[in-house]
């Protein structure tokens, strides 16, 4: 539908926005076609002054250009193991559908990522033939956002639980520990990636332009025929993955759905093929070491009992 | 204004933007800077190395936080969730004031990350300074309003940008950031002079200024803030501190950043400016 010239700020926000975040045309210049397939120079000759060198069209694609290059330039940096997974044209068609899609609900781009899973799942054609590695890609990509800076609890000390009987005692994780099952060894490609020496360009500065780095070459692994169990956590304010035995992972996965911790063992033992002394030794290893990583905590608001 | 209730009755002399690529060298140099201005939403996270290296900095040197996504302009109201996040920053920094943009940038939700033009309107008028309020009430700290840069003018606008600008400011009762790299921008993206806008503005709510550099196009100058500050912009400063006085100055470098010395070094020829100067070196 033709808008009216917006006489509101409102009205005039709303219509503004919805020029703003339409896709670039392939030449990433504003699309020449308004959504009711009248011409957009009209519509935007309805709310934007010309001056004597840009028309009102001109002036209005300076915001379309600019929202495009400051999303797609933090979604390429947040995003770096996906687009050598996908290569630089289908990375860029996926970047656009979901931003299309899904745009940022969040004052901060931190969060700009965090639909995409979900949008990769309904949208599998645009990661095909790679979808199911690209999933786990973006899975792994995002639990790094989640890593960086999410929130740190206290860590748990044992004279916090020494009394407690394993039947009552309930545990919890630090929020910034994100447990993943995968199908590919994501870790070790996003390793390749950062030894190619992929850097960071952050910019703080509210005008961007179009040019990202482009990359030769994709990322490309096999789905492995046991799954890999990742930790995705933060030590020492760095991001690290740590790969862990399935028990171990059920262990964490059950702890942190807030069974008791002898629920939990029984559940991370129940497909073991360890004899019982010896996974029994392996979990007091395991836990002296989350212990000193401090990734175990008290369960939120409740006393461990 | 030298020290006034728009900034806490502070006298901040000349600071830089604080910029990732600097934190090694001013953690290890310590070099002397007056203040750091921080990036308000870069330190709204709830842990990580960000805040790690945000406590650091509280340390040794005084900061003054300075937000991109308040979007006063909106013509919904402000995201309480965001201002818990932000007041939780505020009393971390222990901020003298805090400023961010008179600009919209988000509709129903979704945000554009851009500082986008206001209508020079009543309505927005009103709108924006009852916004202002509600933050600065929430917030329990000074606010001072940035005028932006701008590619765009409406037609449904009603008075110049600085009628807006100080009427805003007057409804509010608040501080005004007055960018004098913008006021350059816009005074050639749109054809007006740039003194009489500095000549306009209310004096005595001037809480801090930024200077910067920008990228000259064709048709078109964008605030780019990847060059050193250009000679029209310094002029303009000079008017602009004969009008308020000695004002806490900031320079903004945010792309294609240069090493700290070079930052710092290009920040400190706003001495030149100052009257009675006593500057950090």
């Amino acid at each position: 539908m033709k808008p009216s010239p917006p006489s509101r700020l409102v009205d005039l926000q709303a219509l503004m926005a919805r020029a703003v975040m339409r896709p670039l045309r392939s030449d990433e210049g504003m699309q020449r076609e308004w959504m009711d397939g009248s011409a957009t120079a009209k519509v935007a000759e309805q709310f934007i002054k010309p001056n004597d060198r840009l028309d009102s069209f001109q002036r209005l694609e300076i915001y379309n250009q600019q929202y495009w290059w400051r999303l797609l330039g933090n979604f390429a940096e947040d995003f770096r193991g996906l687009r050598a997974v996908l290569g630089d044209a289908q990375f860029d068609k996926l970047a656009v559908a979901y931003l299309e899609n899904c745009g940022s609900s969040s004052w901060t781009l931190r969060n700009l990522g965090n639909r995409l899973e979900q949008f990769v799942r309904e949208r599998p054609e645009l990661a095909a033939p790679h979808t199911s590695l690209v999933i786990d890609m973006v899975r792994v990509e995002w639990a790094r956002t989640i890593a960086f800076d999410e929130a740190e609890k206290q860590p748990l000390l044992p004279e916090d639980v020494r009394d407690i009987p394993p039947q009552l005692l309930r545990l919890g994780l630090q929020p910034y520990l994100v447990l993943l099952e995968l199908r590919h060894p994501v870790d070790k490609l996003l390793g390749k990636l950062k030894r190619q020496g992929e850097i960071e360009t952050a910019s703080l500065s509210n005008a961007v332009s179009s040019g990202r780095p482009r990359r030769r070459g994709r990322l490309a692994a096999r789905p492995q025929t046991k799954p890999i169990y990742l930790a995705v956590h933060r030590q020492n304010f760095s991001v690290y993955y740590k790969r862990l035995e399935a028990e171990a992972y059920r262990l964490l996965c059950a702890v942190r759905a807030g069974v008791s911790l002898e629920h939990a063992c029984v559940v991370a033992c129940e497909a073991t093929i360890d004899a019982p002394e010896v996974i029994a030794c392996k979990m007091k290893s395991w836990f002296a070491e989350w212990m000193s990583f401090g990734w175990l905590t008290k369960p939120a608001g409740v006393d461990p009992r | 204004m030298p020290s006034s209730r728009f900034n806490a009755f502070t006298d901040y002399g000349i600071g830089i933007g604080l910029r990732i690529p600097h934190y090694q060298h001013i953690l290890e140099k310590k070099p002397v800077v007056d203040w750091f201005e921080i990036i308000s939403e870069n330190y709204m996270v709830d842990a990580g190395r960000p805040l790690h290296v945000l406590d650091q900095i509280l340390e040794q040197y005084r900061v003054v936080q300075h937000g991109v996504s308040l979007y006063f302009g909106n013509a919904d109201r402000p995201n309480r969730d965001h201002l818990r996040k932000l007041k939780r920053l505020v009393k971390r920094t222990g901020t003298p004031w805090l400023s961010d943009h008179l600009c919209w940038g988000s509709v129903d939700g979704r945000y554009t990350h851009d500082l986008l033009p206001m209508p020079y309107t009543w309505e927005a008028v009103e709108t924006t300074a009852a916004n202002i309020r509600e933050v600065r009430d929430f917030l329990e700290v000074p606010l001072a309003v940035e005028n932006v840069s701008s590619y765009a003018e409406f037609h449904m606008s009603e008075m110049s940008e600085w009628e807006f600008l100080n009427e805003v400011v007057e409804r509010a009762d608040c501080g005004i950031l007055l960018d004098v790299n913008n006021i350059y921008v816009s005074s050639k993206n749109h054809g007006f002079d740039p003194q009489r806008y500095i000549d306009a503005v209310p004096a005595d709510r001037v809480a801090q200024i930024h200077v910067a550099g920008h990228s000259k196009f064709e048709k078109y100058i964008l605030d780019t803030h990847d060059h050193p500050v250009l000679d029209p912009v310094w002029k303009l400063y000079g008017r602009a501190i004969a009008r308020v006085g000695r004002t806490a100055t900031l320079l903004e470098w945010d792309d294609r950043i240069p090493s700290f010395d070079d930052v710092h070094r290009e920040a400190l020829k706003a001495s030149h400016f100052l009257p009675h100067e006593a500057v950090a070196a």
